[in-house]
This record gives C-alpha cells, sequence and structure tokens, in this order.
C-alpha cells in the first residue's frame, strides 16, 4: 500500500491563478474560426485542450496520439504554455 | 551533462530553427521507448533520427526496478486535479532523471508541480525550451550581446513552435542574462 503525497494547500492555489491565466491567454489566442470548422470531435478536443491544457487528455478525446494532436493545436493557433 | 528527453518537450523542440544548440549543450540525451511512440510528426521523427544517427541520443534500458518505482509514483501522485494528465511516458521520463542524475527536459506542467512537492523527485532539475536557450547562452552556444538578442531568441523559439512562455519565467531569465552579460 503506497500513501498518496499531496501538494500544499499554498501551491495548489499558486497552480490555480497560473493555470486561469493560461486557460485565457489560449482562449483568446485560439482561431477560432478555424476551430468551428473542425468535425465535432477534433472541435471538443480543441476546447478541452483551451480549457484544460492537458495535450494527453485532449488528444485521447481526438483519437491522436499528443504529437498529432499537436499539428492541429499549431493550426488552431493555440499556444500551449509553460 | 546528460539529459531525458519526454515527449511534450521534443515535439515542440524538433521544430525550432536552431535545435542544434541541443546536441551541443548535452554530452548524451536518453529518451525511454514509449516517449518514440508517441511520435508521428515528421519534424519529430526527422529530430529524433538524426540525434540517433550523431549517437547523442541513446535509449534508456529500462529495467524491473525503474517499474516497481513507476509504479509507486503513480500512485503517490495519481488523484490531484491541479495537476494536468500524468502519463506513463512522462513519469518514466521523470524516473529515468532521477535515477540517471540527469536534466529532465519536459514542457509537461504535471511534471513541473510533482518536483515541487514530491520529496524524492524535488531535487530533480527540470528545464523548459526557455532554459535551455538561457543556457545555451551562458555555454556559448548562442551567441547574444544584449537582452534584445535573448529575447528575440526566445521569440523565435515562440514562433516555430507556437509555444508561449508565463511572462514571469521570461522576465526572470531576462534579468538573470543581464547580470550575466554585465560580467
Amino acid at each position: 500500500m503506497v500513501n498518496e503525497i499531496r501538494p500544499p494547500k499554498e501551491l495548489i492555489k499558486k497552480w490555480e491563478e497560473e493555470d486561469e491565466e493560461a486557460r485565457k491567454t489560449r482562449k483568446s489566442m485560439a482561431n477560432w474560426n478555424f476551430i468551428n470548422k473542425q468535425p465535432p470531435r477534433i472541435k471538443l478536443a480543441l476546447i478541452v485542450y483551451i480549457e484544460t491544457g492537458d495535450i494527453y487528455k485532449a488528444a485521447r478525446i481526438a483519437e491522436l496520439t499528443v504529437d498529432e494532436f499537436n499539428e492541429i493545436r499549431i493550426k488552431a493557433n493555440i499556444p500551449s504554455i509553460t | 551533462m546528460i539529459g531525458v528527453i519526454d515527449t511534450c518537450f521534443l515535439i515542440d523542440w524538433s521544430r525550432f530553427r536552431r535545435r542544434e544548440i541541443l546536441e551541443k549543450l548535452f554530452n548524451v540525451l536518453l529518451i525511454h521507448e514509449e516517449v518514440l511512440r508517441q511520435i508521428r510528426s515528421e519534424s519529430a521523427i526527422g529530430y529524433v533520427s538524426e540525434l540517433f544517427t550523431k549517437g547523442v541520443l541513446r535509449l534508456y534500458p529500462w529495467s524491473n526496478m525503474d517499474e516497481k518505482e513507476f509504479i509507486i509514483l503513480r500512485s503517490q501522485v495519481s488523484s490531484n486535479s491541479r495537476i494536468p494528465s500524468l502519463e506513463r511516458p512522462d513519469l518514466l521520463c521523470l524516473i529515468i532523471a532521477y535515477n540517471s542524475d540527469a536534466v529532465l527536459l519536459s514542457e509537461n506542467v504535471g511534471i513541473h508541480r510533482v518536483v515541487q512537492y514530491h520529496p524524492r523527485y524535488s531535487h530533480v532539475e527540470v528545464w523548459i525550451a526557455l532554459d535551455v536557450i538561457e543556457q545555451s547562452v551562458y555555454k556559448g552556444l548562442i551567441k547574444v550581446d544584449s537582452e534584445e538578442d535573448f529575447l528575440s531568441i526566445v521569440k523565435e523559439y515562440e514562433l516555430d513552435t507556437h509555444h508561449s512562455f508565463r511572462k514571469n519565467k521570461v522576465r526572470s531569465a531576462i534579468e538573470r542574462v543581464r547580470e550575466w552579460l554585465m560580467r
């Protein structure tokens, strides 16, 4: 049995602020014209990426590898942010 | 210096016009075969092939001990909603970096967060591309005469990869480069 190691509350608060800032940046920079023209599954994956920044989750929704989804992310002008 | 490359870093870095600086900064780059399975784009496959041919990139020999370590780490960090997907290939890279005393090259926010609080992995150095560019300046692999020169290279990376660095990270890097230029 392995115990979970939890991050301290102050880190979680800092991460929440970082995530919100990144989400706003992705949303404002995205090419919505391109996104709206995509097949429903790809469109959903791009929206999930904008909202979460989670490329693995988005790639799974799109049924693509991370690298393949990254190509679409670039075409949609959504920045990855670190 | 030894580096470990994860998927998120690799797929962006392979698009950078100055990508060759990485092989000059690191003597050896380690990669896990599960990372290789994630790459599909022409730029990433071409870049990886080039690094293998030059003898810079090596496949890490994943062991049963490493696998046990992965199972433990996976259970320890599994359920925090503020940590984006920690997929198996990226966690493997963290373990490789820890066990090889190497710098982990990763753009995975989740990995950067784990090393901020996990006692075992908190000493692992995790670099984003901005750090690689900055270190390349200090090693003379990229010549800059001013903060503006440095910033223009960072902008090149952002343009080539559609990757943005957080403003505070860029500001901190500029300050360190400024101090270095004044020496």
